[in-house]
């Protein structure tokens, strides 16, 4: 009991203080750029009421989800194959390794001069083709490390190609997919945000820098905030799945540990 | 004991790894520029000054070419932004001493409590419809002919919730239209004339050079926005913060004075507005011909600007009465 | 028996000369394949020559951009943006992370607050950072900062929770003084973990300072781009996006080199102490 109490003492105790020290120190402030925390608490639920949350928020949200599933099958599907053949490999990784170079938000004018900045299309595309690389070069590494010995088993055994790709390929490569998966999500966050700065006029970052042009302070300090929250919620969402999918590899690193 | 060969083996890899860091410091120095401003060279004040690369601030560049600036002992540094809504968070941060933006944000910037202060006219209407120097354009085919069939479709201007969508809402209601189904849509004005002629959005609202860029390749002018709006309309004004004014008030004198005597030279000396409007856009010259040019007075209307509140008032984004009288003052 | 070669330095399992050289030829021949298929599509219009340019073109542009000197102050503005922001992020993170993952109930205590302000997205500064520094560099500094600062904490973290608490308790008990302690036990057994944060970090901090010129203006590659793309200066576009994409790799060439050298001493101290 004590432990439970010391725990959740350890894991509320500095937010609580950092909060209250903000709360505090911003009391009565004139300042334009900080008002006090006061004011922006009281600003949340008029700026993001359902209105706001279905307009702005949702399809953001959407265009995210849309894009990052479109990287995701892609990404282990085209890394799969170019992993298993050497050659194709050997072929790609150079031009890969570039494209994976070129930061992602550079991507936003490019894909405008095919798709525009208006509408969906162009937002998503942006978003799946930035996070893209980090999962497709991840998926070939790790397949590439995986061990001759087994997939030569898997072989010998006549597993059927279907279950030797997905039980023997994809699961072993899918610490590395993992991490890949990882950088992909917070490039694909980034892209929300950036591909709704031009040429949106909806959308969660969309309306930040509306506040920000207005001059609406408080109200941009709240969607700085749910931002903050979203990227915090979706980086736990996103550990909960890695721990409930990647069980089994915890229990083999603590296996050849003992060993 | 393994410590012997951990503190060579540590050693090596530490400085590895201060290499690492030292390696971008050094390429920085090497390659890197100072972009501090330098004192001018004839002694005089440099100033920084955000504007907009349209043709509203042909008169500064002309100035600067003809040296009022100089012979008042400015030494003007003009720099590019979007739209007036990016100029003014930098005049009040300290970027630019002065800065050229549309008069809705700078009611907007003062409604909330920002201190500014407008110190010379910027640019103001022809007052004549379709002979204006900004517009509403649709592609040549489009289906849209007046300002009243532009209720509930897709318009693309270069800020949301500024005096573009605010004197297009107007002019739409004045021809008997609802402004309240428009969709507006935030797109640079280059970018405007392409999202149009790509069919993203059914019109856009443009000033010159890009006014007539498109109207040569094809769009239609539906409605001009400023004229529609106010026949004496003054669309924007150079401003700068309050406490600059206050700490500098010889140098907003000298500035108003020089920018006064530019504005006047540009609106007598039509040629040579054209000619330097080149040196700060890419436009070709049968563009350059054609450019419909504005009226550049030496006075901010004042009623005008009244107006521009009223109306940002009625779409709901300027929430309270701006001190118009501290702004203008 | 693992799944994968765990061992990071050793992961790539060493080909006979012959096979590298190949692996070396098919890679350059599949970066002219890229090249040439760009050139293929625009000329033969299969897309469409003013979204994507052929790469002679692309390649004219870069030439023409390489000999101007506005490129290379955007150049100069960006390589310094980046190294500027790391630089400051390597020091706060290495020093916050050193103290903070010595001392237990620190450790304990921040491990929310970090969990929490680590997956913010540095984007979400930007209306606040234009509002206080403008266009100015500083934006892209606080931007590339916040978010490298992160990868390097975590990182040093892990490095300082990694040490053998044997060999620390052997150290204490020889009265070594806390300083000691550090420079003998704790930063060589945290260094390859710092160094793989500086990879990380190197990594984003490139896409924040690009990102902080593209969309905020601050002066540098990414203002080009940003400038091009809407004069519709096409190649030009594709020009400086490739120029970016070369610095991207260079950084990633850079730091991946780094890692693999201190790594493979660290594993070969480790497998003579075995």
């Amino acid at each position: 009991m004590n432990r439970i109490i010391a725990a959740l003492l350890y894991a509320v105790g500095l937010p609580a203080g950092l909060l209250a020290g903000w709360w505090l120190v911003s009391d009565g402030s004139t300042s334009f750029f900080w008002p006090p925390l006061a004011d922006i608490v009281q600003a949340f639920p008029d700026t993001w009421n359902s209105d706001r949350v279905l307009a702005d928020v949702l399809p953001s949200l959407a265009r995210l989800g849309i894009g990052y599933a479109a990287a995701l099958a892609a990404g282990v599907g085209l890394g799969a194959a170019i992993g298993l053949n050497p050659r194709l490999r050997a072929f790609l990784e150079p031009a890969l390794e570039f494209f994976r170079a070129i930061p992602p938000p550079v991507l936003v004018p490019v894909i405008a001069l095919f798709a525009g900045y208006t509408g969906w299309t162009s937002k998503i595309v942006t978003i799946a083709l930035g996070c893209l690389w980090p999962i497709l070069l991840n998926t070939v590494e790790g397949v590439r490390g995986l061990d001759e010995v087994l997939l030569d088993t898997a072989r010998s055994y006549r597993l059927r190609r279907r279950t030797r790709l997905l039980k023997v390929v994809l699961r072993g490569s899918s610490p590395q997919i993992a991490a890949g998966a990882r950088q992909a999500l917070s490039i694909g966050v980034i892209l929300m945000v950036v591909s709704e700065l031009f040429g949106a006029n909806r959308g969660l970052g969309a309306s930040i820098v509306q506040f920000q042009r207005t001059f609406a302070i408080p109200q941009m300090w709240t969607g700085i905030i749910l931002l903050g929250l979203i990227g915090f919620l979706l980086s736990l969402l996103f550990r909960f799945v890695e721990h409930r999918t990647l069980a089994w590899y915890r229990g083999v690193r603590r296996a050849d540990r003992r060993m | 004991m393994h410590h012997g060969i951990t503190r060579v083996s540590t050693t090596r890899r530490t400085a590895l790894v201060a290499f690492a860091l030292a390696l971008p410091l050094a390429a920085v120095t090497a390659c890197g520029s100072s972009d501090e401003p330098t004192p001018a060279a004839s002694g005089g004040t440099t100033l920084k000054v955000g504007v907009i690369p349209i043709i509203d601030v042909a008169p500064i560049y002309l100035g600067i070419s003809k040296g009022f600036f100089s012979d008042a002992g400015l030494d003007l540094k003009l720099e590019t932004a979007q739209g007036g809504a990016a100029i003014v968070p930098g005049v009040v941060s300290g970027q630019f001493q002065f800065g050229f933006s549309n008069n809705v944000s700078l009611l907007l910037a003062t409604s909330k409590g920002l201190k500014l202060k407008a110190v010379a006219a910027g640019v103001s209407t022809t007052g004549t419809e379709g002979k204006d120097f900004g517009a509403v354009i649709v592609k040549g085919d489009s289906p849209v002919k007046t300002a009243a069939d532009l209720a509930g479709k897709k318009i693309a201007v270069n800020t949301l919730n500024n005096i573009n969508t605010t004197t297009v809402n107007e002019v739409v209601r004045k021809a008997g239209g609802d402004p309240s189904k428009i969709t507006y849509v935030e797109l640079g004005f280059p970018d405007i004339v392409a999202a149009v002629a790509k069919g993203d959005v059914d019109a856009g609202q443009v000033v010159e050079p890009f006014l007539t860029t498109a109207t040569q390749a094809g769009d239609r002018q539906i409605v001009s926005n400023y004229a529609g709006t106010d026949p004496n309309l003054t669309v924007a004004s150079y401003f700068t913060s309050a406490e600059y004014a206050a700490k500098n008030p010889a140098i907003v004198d000298s500035f108003k004075t020089a920018m006064n005597k530019s504005l006047a030279y540009a609106q007598d000396h039509p040629d040579e507005v054209r000619t330097i409007l080149s040196t700060y856009t890419k436009i070709d010259p049968k563009v350059q011909a054609a450019v419909v040019l504005p009226r550049w007075t030496g006075q901010i209307d004042q009623a005008s600007v009244n107006k521009l509140s009223e109306l940002a008032q009625k779409d709901g984004f300027l929430t309270s009465a701006p001190d118009i009288a501290a702004l203008l003052g | 028996m693992s799944l994968t070669a765990s061992d990071p330095a050793a992961g790539r399992r060493t080909r006979p000369a012959a096979g590298r050289r190949t692996d070396l030829f098919l890679g350059v021949l599949g970066l002219a394949s890229i090249v040439a298929l760009t050139e293929i599509l625009s000329r033969t219009r299969i897309v469409d020559p003013q979204f994507l340019p052929p790469a002679t073109e692309m390649g004219r542009a870069l030439l023409a951009d390489l000999g101007r000197v506005d490129f290379w102050t955007a150049f100069g503005q960006t390589v310094r943006g980046w190294a500027i922001g790391l630089a400051i992020a390597m020091a706060l993170g290495i020093a916050f992370g050193g103290i903070v993952g010595s001392i237990g109930f620190l450790r304990r205590a921040t491990a929310s607050t970090i969990e929490f302000l680590r997956p913010i997205p540095s984007v979400a500064l930007i209306p606040l950072v234009v509002l206080i520094y403008g266009s100015r560099p500083q934006s892209a500094l606080v931007l590339v900062v916040y978010a490298s600062f992160w990868q390097i904490l975590v990182q040093v973290l892990y490095g300082v929770a990694d040490v053998d608490p044997v060999v620390r308790d052997t150290a204490h008990s020889y009265r070594f003084r806390s300083l000691t302690v550090f420079r003998t036990v704790v930063w060589p057994t945290a260094l390859p973990y710092v160094v793989t944060g500086f990879r990380l970090a190197a990594a984003v901090a490139l896409v924040l300072e690009i990102t902080a010129e593209l969309v905020i203006g601050v002066p540098g590659l990414g203002q080009l781009i940003g400038v091009a793309q809407s004069s519709a200066a096409v190649p030009e576009t594709y020009a400086l996006v490739i120029v970016v994409g070369v610095i991207g790799v260079a950084v990633n060439v850079f730091a991946r080199w780094i890692e693999r050298r201190v790594l493979r001493w660290h594993v070969s101290v480790r497998r003579d102490l075995s």
